[in-house]
């Protein structure tokens, strides 16, 4: 377990930048975690073990340094991996942060959830509401209806492109949803 | 020519009986004529007037001798020219007939006398003119310029010296200042129910009136106007007068044609006299008032007829006058413009948006708002807006002969190649025929309409964007005027009709208006943020109204798509903060409470409680009417969204509900980041002692509502319905003896039965009033009594003690005596 390097941060912020934009400082410096004995709230960290990014609360990482690092599997909420040709992705574990900060959000109709977690895209005529400004290649989060999220992905077209779009056109390529915790359970 | 010699030869031997017809001119005789111009020339120095008074009177008494004639020819001429002056005081000049294209002689003269006289002169010449033979085109034609150039020369000289007013000089010269003016009013009054009684014959009249306008004397001139006013208001005839063309006037026509040219033509010139006169008198101060009126009143009465450019640049140029009234005349007649279109055929609707549109680019978006605000009086037939039948048609068409297409050409027929050429031929004179019934029919072509509705639009856009753009760029509002209202006074009405033809606008447009829109909403923070010199101010009503266009925009447009105003509400969400009741229009924020929060269907869990919770407390600190209309959101709010119920809980937290914030931030900008689910809505409790009784009762009724509950209340008030009912409510809202009538009016709002059971309140009243009273009372008597009888028991007291006190100085005085 170490803290990232100043490459590694730069990945990891930027691709959480394309999501959350400037509820960034939310996520890195804002957020205040409750846990353990100490009085004042410790802040949230970047962590990585084996390739995977954690997020995690300083109390509990001076905990973990009592685990030896081959010993320690996880710590905190994972929110992504580094490939091995160092290239970092988002994986689901990442939504519920991604979720409380989002910038751009899709909710689905009910009739199209399904077909998400599946591992579609989102088409236009499952989209139920979208927010205005969304442009091309910005990160999306899905919801469902009832402000359930189910995963997250890229925008394939602007809101105002939307519009104009027939309804089977892709909306929001995907890239992770929560479908993924049942096919995928080894991987993750 | 053949007429001249006419003329010179005829007067001996003309007798009434010989039909013109039968004086021939032979061809020898023109051909001379023409090879020898010049002795001509002296046709144009001919006395004809007294020429044709002579062959009248020749006419009259034929049967005497030529020699006799030609005596007493001189004779009458020096009467005749006697006479004259003493009516006319016609120049020789003058004396020239005015000759029409078929011929016709009009006398200068009898233009400015009265018409007993007009009738039995024209009557004369146009016995003539059958007989006379025409002149050679060109010469004609240059002949006749030059006459109508002096006719209009003279006109106007003469104009100045009518026998009327000359008669009048003198009669001045006897009567007092007063008296002239009387008689001059008179004279008008007279005049104008003459021309009014019938104007066909009395048109000449119009040009007097002209004349008396022209008055030294303002309260005169004012009079003059306003009488023309009147006349032309009622003798404009229903159409547009289009002057003949030359090739026009050479043809011949019949009397009454001919008649009804000369009243046009007089009609037109002097009402473009008139019209150029008021559009001159409204530069001046004294006259200002009364020509704008004119102005206004002819473009509301007369929209159709000739001019209408002159009048409407006029009145369209007062738009945004500094003088109320002139600019309230102006707004009122070009809206009546715009929804009377009916009467012009909607062309002047959309000559008078192009000038508006002028006139906001030419003073750089500083106006008056009511010259923007008369846009919203436009109307649309969406109807035309699409494409109607007959493109349909054609496509079928299209269709159809393609298939025939198809179908002839491996069939190769002659018999059907012939058919086709028949069909071909048939639909053309179909065609003609219906392009000649559409030029003949008097409704408009719809795609005429279309084309000027289209144009209207783009003007009325083009002129929406501009104040936009204007309102958009930095420093250039703060540094003109420092007032915050001031510095871009369009920017409300052009906001509110946005919101009103937001329908119409194209799609392509939509992303950038939002974009600006955006910005405009934003305004305020990014001057924070950035730099506080860098952005425009504008006020926080100006900002709520961009959030509610921009609601209006998305909601008239996108049926298909639901779209998330989601920074609207974090601009929203932070305005709400910056209101102050007495600054700012608290409908407007009303109006942002209806449309923004209850309209809107879906909201996040927590968007939704952040508004509530921020409503809530808002609600404390502001008046009672904004806190009822915020009160009435949040309600709505709450029964939409079952989850936020656990803000009325008591226990701080929310539970699972909660989500990622632990602890409520209230000073979050972003309503998703404040974590308003764990918070309690205490200011409920605080609002149900409020000193309004409709605000408390409805706190109540909010707190009672519960989780489990999820039966849907209809509440039918809306925010802006129940600001509105409270701020009429505080202007009477003083006492706290009001209070009862003020609960029942709540009563009857929430209830929102019909008002049959108003007498049922009523006599409640009464009931209760009695009853208070007895209770009152008694409460009193009661009071009274209490007091009393502390007053008694207190000298009751007193006396004991001085008894006391007494008794006990006597046993001392014993006990000393002893």
């Amino acid at each position: 377990m170490r803290p990232l390097d100043e490459k590694e941060t730069t990945l990891v912020f930027n691709k959480l930048h394309k999501f959350v934009g400037s509820n960034l400082k939310n996520i890195v410096l804002e957020s205040q975690s409750h846990e353990g004995p100490d009085a004042n709230p410790g802040r949230y960290c970047f962590r990585l073990q084996k390739n995977r990014v954690y997020y995690v609360s300083e109390s509990l990482i001076k905990r973990a340094t009592n685990v030896k690092r081959d010993k320690l599997v996880s710590l905190g909420t994972q929110i992504g991996k580094f490939t091995k040709a160092g290239k970092f992705f988002l994986t689901i574990q990442s939504l519920n942060l991604l979720a409380a900060n989002a910038k751009h959000k899709v909710w689905l109709k009910p009739t199209s959830e399904m077909s998400f977690l599946y591992g579609n895209s989102v088409l236009k005529g499952g989209v139920g509401r979208i927010t205005e400004n969304i442009q091309v290649n910005d990160g999306v989060v899905v919801f469902s209806m009832s402000d359930v999220p189910l995963g997250f992905g890229d925008a394939a077209k602007s809101t105002v492109d939307c519009r104009k779009m027939d309804p089977n056109g892709i909306v929001v390529h995907r890239h992770a949803d929560i479908g993924e915790y049942l096919r995928m359970e080894d991987d993750l | 020519m053949g007429k001249k010699k006419q003329k010179l030869v005829l007067p001996p031997e003309l007798p009434p009986e010989v039909p013109d017809e039968e004086v021939e001119v032979s061809d020898e005789d023109v051909q001379f004529v023409k090879e020898n111009l010049e002795y001509a020339g002296f046709v144009s120095n001919l006395d004809t007037h007294s020429i044709t008074k002579h062959v009248t009177r020749v006419a009259d008494a034929n049967e005497e001798a030529l020699e006799s004639l030609y005596e007493k020819r001189l004779k009458k001429k020096q009467e005749n020219k006697e006479k004259e002056q003493n009516a006319l005081e016609v120049d020789p000049v003058d004396a020239l007939p005015v000759k029409t294209l078929d011929g016709q002689l009009y006398y200068r003269r009898v233009a400015k006398e009265p018409k007993a006289e007009e009738g039995s002169k024209e009557g004369e010449s146009i016995s003539k003119d059958p007989g006379l033979v025409k002149l050679t085109k060109a010469e004609k034609r240059a002949k006749f310029k030059k006459l109508r150039k002096e006719a209009k020369k003279q006109a106007k000289e003469e104009v100045q010296q009518t026998p009327q007013a000359e008669v009048l000089d003198e009669v001045k010269k006897d009567l007092t200042a007063e008296e002239a003016s009387e008689s001059k009013k008179y004279k008008l009054a007279e005049l104008g129910t003459a021309l009014l009684a019938d104007p066909e014959s009395n048109i000449k009249h119009i040009k007097e009136m002209l004349e008396v306008s022209k008055d030294g004397d303002s309260a005169i001139v004012i009079l003059g106007l306003k009488s023309l006013l009147a006349v032309f208001k009622d003798i404009i005839p229903g159409y547009r007068i289009r002057l003949p063309t030359e090739k026009e006037q050479e043809m011949k026509v019949s009397k009454a044609v001919k008649k009804m040219r000369f009243y046009e033509s007089t009609l037109l010139s002097a009402y473009k006299a008139y019209v150029q006169k008021l559009v001159a008198l409204q530069h001046q101060t004294v006259y200002k008032r009364v020509a704008v009126r004119c102005l206004c009143t002819l473009l509301a009465a007369v929209p159709h007829f000739n001019y209408r450019d002159s009048l409407l640049a006029a009145v369209v140029k007062n738009i945004s006058s500094q003088d109320d009234v002139v600019r309230k005349l102006c707004c009122e007649t070009v809206m009546s413009l715009f929804t009377n279109e009916g009467k012009h055929g909607g062309e002047a609707t959309v000559e008078a948006v192009k000038m508006i549109a002028e006139l906001v680019k030419a003073h750089n978006c500083q106006l008056h708002p009511d010259s923007v605000e008369v846009l919203l009086s436009l109307s649309f037939d969406e109807d035309l807006g699409k494409p109607e039948n007959p493109d349909v048609d054609s496509r079928a068409k299209n269709k159809k002969s393609k298939k025939r297409k198809g179908s002839d050409e491996p069939n190769h027929i002659p018999d059907n190649e012939r058919k086709k050429v028949r069909k071909e031929m048939i639909s053309k004179t179909r065609e003609e025929v219906s392009a000649d019934f559409k030029a003949a029919s008097y409704a408009q072509d719809p795609q005429e309409r279309r084309r000027m509705q289209s144009e209207t639009l783009s003007a009325v856009f083009q002129t929406f964007f501009r104040i936009l753009k204007h309102a958009m760029q930095p420093g250039l509002g703060a540094n003109t005027m420092p007032g915050a209202s001031g510095s871009h006074p369009l920017l409300a009405p052009c906001l509110n009709g946005i919101g009103k033809f937001a329908h119409l606008i194209d799609l392509d447009f939509m992303a950038d208006l939002m974009q600006c829109l955006r910005k405009l909403a934003g305004s305020g923070i990014q001057s924070g943020d950035l730099s506080e010199n860098s952005c425009c101010q504008l006020t926080v009503s100006e900002r709520l109204r961009c959030c509610i266009v921009a609601f209006k925009v998305m909601r008239n447009n996108l049926d298909a798509l639901n779209i998330d105003l989601q920074e609207f509400f974090v601009q929203f969400y932070n305005l709400i903060l910056e209101y102050h009741p007495g600054r700012d229009q608290g409908e407007v924020l009303a109006e942002a409470f209806k449309i923004m929060l209850c309209d809107d269907r879906q909201h996040d869990m927590q968007r939704a409680a952040a508004f509530i919770k921020r409503l809530a407390t808002f609600s404390l600190c502001f008046g009672s009417a904004e806190s009822m209309a915020a009160l009435v959101s949040v309600k709505h709010l709450l029964q939409r969204n079952v989850k936020c119920r656990n803000l009325l809980e008591n226990d701080a937290g929310g539970g699972s509900v909660a989500g990622a914030i632990a602890k409520y931030q209230p000073y979050a900008t972003d309503p998703n980041r404040s974590g308003a689910l764990a918070s309690v809505l205490w200011e409920l409790n605080l609002l149900m002692k409020h000193y309004h009784p409709a605000v408390s009762s409805i706190a109540s009724s909010i707190s009672t509502m519960n989780t489990s509950n999820n039966q849907v209340y209809h509440s039918h008030v809306s925010p802006q319905q129940a600001y509105a009912e409270l701020s009429q409510e505080n202007r009477s809202f003083t006492a706290p003896g009001d209070i009862k009538r003020a609960s029942n009016k709540r009563k009857k709002g929430n209830d929102s039965l019909p008002i049959k059971d108003g007498s049922d309140l009523n006599l409640m009243d009464q009931v209760d009033e009695n009853e208070v009273r007895k209770k009152l009372t008694e409460h009193f008597l009661l009071l009274r009594d209490i007091q009393e009888n502390e007053k008694l028991r207190s000298e009751l007291d007193r006396t004991t003690l001085a008894l006391n006190l007494y008794e006990h100085y006597k046993k001392q005085k014993k006990r000393k005596t002893r």
